[in-house]
């Protein structure tokens, strides 16, 4: 699995991890983050199970396994957390921040030691070093309790499967150009998203937000210019195709 | 050395567990079957009189061991529900080992070492809370085996006290039919499970 550092000050480190050259092609490709600050760490939807042995490795390239006292999933998809019953041997006294509506059913995933911490509706924040994180609501983008996390300091929104794209073999980290993009996102919009009320919302939400970069679960990162122009296309797509 | 076996087998015996609950099954209900049956006999061999007066302490000591055979299955039971946790256990703990070996794979860092070495303790301290709850159900499933041979001897005796019970010899006939045929399911249904208990406990060696 490959892991790249796409922001780094003197209080904390983004790392993207992904691109795992090991896992079976049918097995939809994923985007980890490790925000890391002194000595602790949080892993951004830590992913599924088949990942969990190059996420493990991947991630001690970077902090030792004590630090990382946090992880996040943005929703209940097994791609973002079905791992989690491995990482609840692997981090006994770690705690998940999640959200509320879907505490029972992560729990399906096995979770003896690890303590579940819920997101409300509204959001949140949380620190991890000196790390300041928000826990921004996107509701029914896809899932129906969903959030991305801000980071003000880094100007870097995790968006989670907003901003998705879904390309074979193994793409650069980064969106060079945006319009030869659009074909790799288009489908996942418009089919997984359902709500175009809730992505008005979203849209209006973030662009209220110093964005950067908006790093997305899968596919490419968006950096600088190519963040609006994200925002100008997603607030224009009709979303929900398949109950047309 | 952890393999793909070990996450197979660990699947197998939660599968094995699976089985000895589906029997329980039957033996609770065979159980309060007979139970049912010794208070039938009972209203019977009062209704018979002196012709049946062999007949009563017998339907005494069905309602005796049905009844124990009925706590000593929700007994069953409530270890079942901790032996089928401890199994997933089982698993959870062998599927971490070996994806913690596909990390090892990757990288020779000290604490996925560690974490093997971790996992294998509490892999071992499960696998022995489930040879110990193995053992307490076996010792259950003897118990009630007993309890059948019993139940077996019983019937045939009530089938010579319902021949000489006049009128009431054909209702009293069926009592030991129904008591041997109940015997025989449950006893069954314990050789079932005796042999998955067996197969478990070679698993676990």
């Amino acid at each position: 699995m490959k892991s790249t550092e796409i922001y780094s000050s003197t209080t904390h480190t983004w790392i993207v991890l992904g691109r795992d050259s090991q896992k079976s092609e049918k097995i939809i490709d994923t985007n980890q983050y490790l925000i890391k600050s002194n000595d602790e760490a949080i892993i951004l939807d830590p992913g599924g199970i088949e990942l969990f042995s190059s996420m493990l490795a991947s991630l001690l390239k970077h902090v030792k396994l004590e630090q990382i006292t946090t992880l996040f999933a943005s929703h209940q998809d097994p791609d973002i957390i079905s791992s989690l019953g491995l990482w609840d041997k692997a981090l006994p006294h770690a705690t998940l921040h999640a959200p509320w509506l879907w505490e029972g059913f992560i729990r399906h995933f096995g979770m003896d030691n690890i303590q579940y911490q819920s997101i409300k509706d509204e959001g949140g924040e949380i620190k991890i070093g000196k790390a300041a994180l928000k826990f921004i609501p996107a509701h029914y983008l896809h899932s129906s309790g969903n959030f991305n996390v801000y980071d003000p300091k880094a100007k870097i929104l995790m968006s989670g499967d907003i901003g998705a794209a879904l390309e074979k073999n193994e793409p650069p980290m980064f969106v060079e150009d945006f319009a030869s993009h659009i074909k790799h996102m288009e489908y996942f919009h418009r089919r997984w998203m359902p709500s175009n009320r809730a992505k008005n919302n979203w849209v209006a939400r973030i662009r209220e937000l110093e964005v950067d970069m908006m790093a997305p679960q899968h596919g490419r990162i968006f950096k600088g210019e190519m963040v609006q122009e994200f925002l100008e296309w997603f607030a224009r797509l009709d979303v929900g195709s398949a109950s047309d | 050395m952890y393999h793909q076996n070990d996450a197979t087998l660990a699947i197998k015996n939660v599968v094995r567990v699976a089985n000895i609950i589906a029997n329980l099954d039957t033996i609770l209900q065979e159980a309060k079957n007979l139970s049912l049956t010794a208070k039938n006999a009972r209203v019977v061999a009062l209704r018979a009189g002196d012709s049946a007066f062999g007949f009563k302490p017998i339907t005494n000591f069905i309602d005796e061991f049905s009844e124990l055979t009925i706590k000593t299955t929700k007994s069953i039971s409530m270890l079942s529900s901790n032996l089928f946790e401890i199994a997933l256990s089982v698993v959870r703990y062998s599927d971490f080992q070996l994806r913690l070996n596909i990390a090892a794979q990757y990288t020779e860092h000290t604490d996925i070492h560690h974490l093997q070495q971790q996992g294998r303790l509490e892999f071992i301290r499960t696998v022995k809370q489930l040879e110990s709850a193995v053992m307490h159900l076996e010792g259950y499933f003897e118990d009630i085996l007993k309890q059948m041979r019993s139940a077996e001897y019983i019937a045939v005796t009530s089938r010579v006290e319902a021949s000489n019970a006049g009128e009431f010899s054909e209702s009293l006939q069926s009592v030991s039919n129904f008591i041997a045929g109940a015997a025989k399911n449950i006893k069954h249904a314990i050789n079932e499970n005796l042999k998955e208990i067996s197969l478990l406990k070679g698993a676990l060696r």
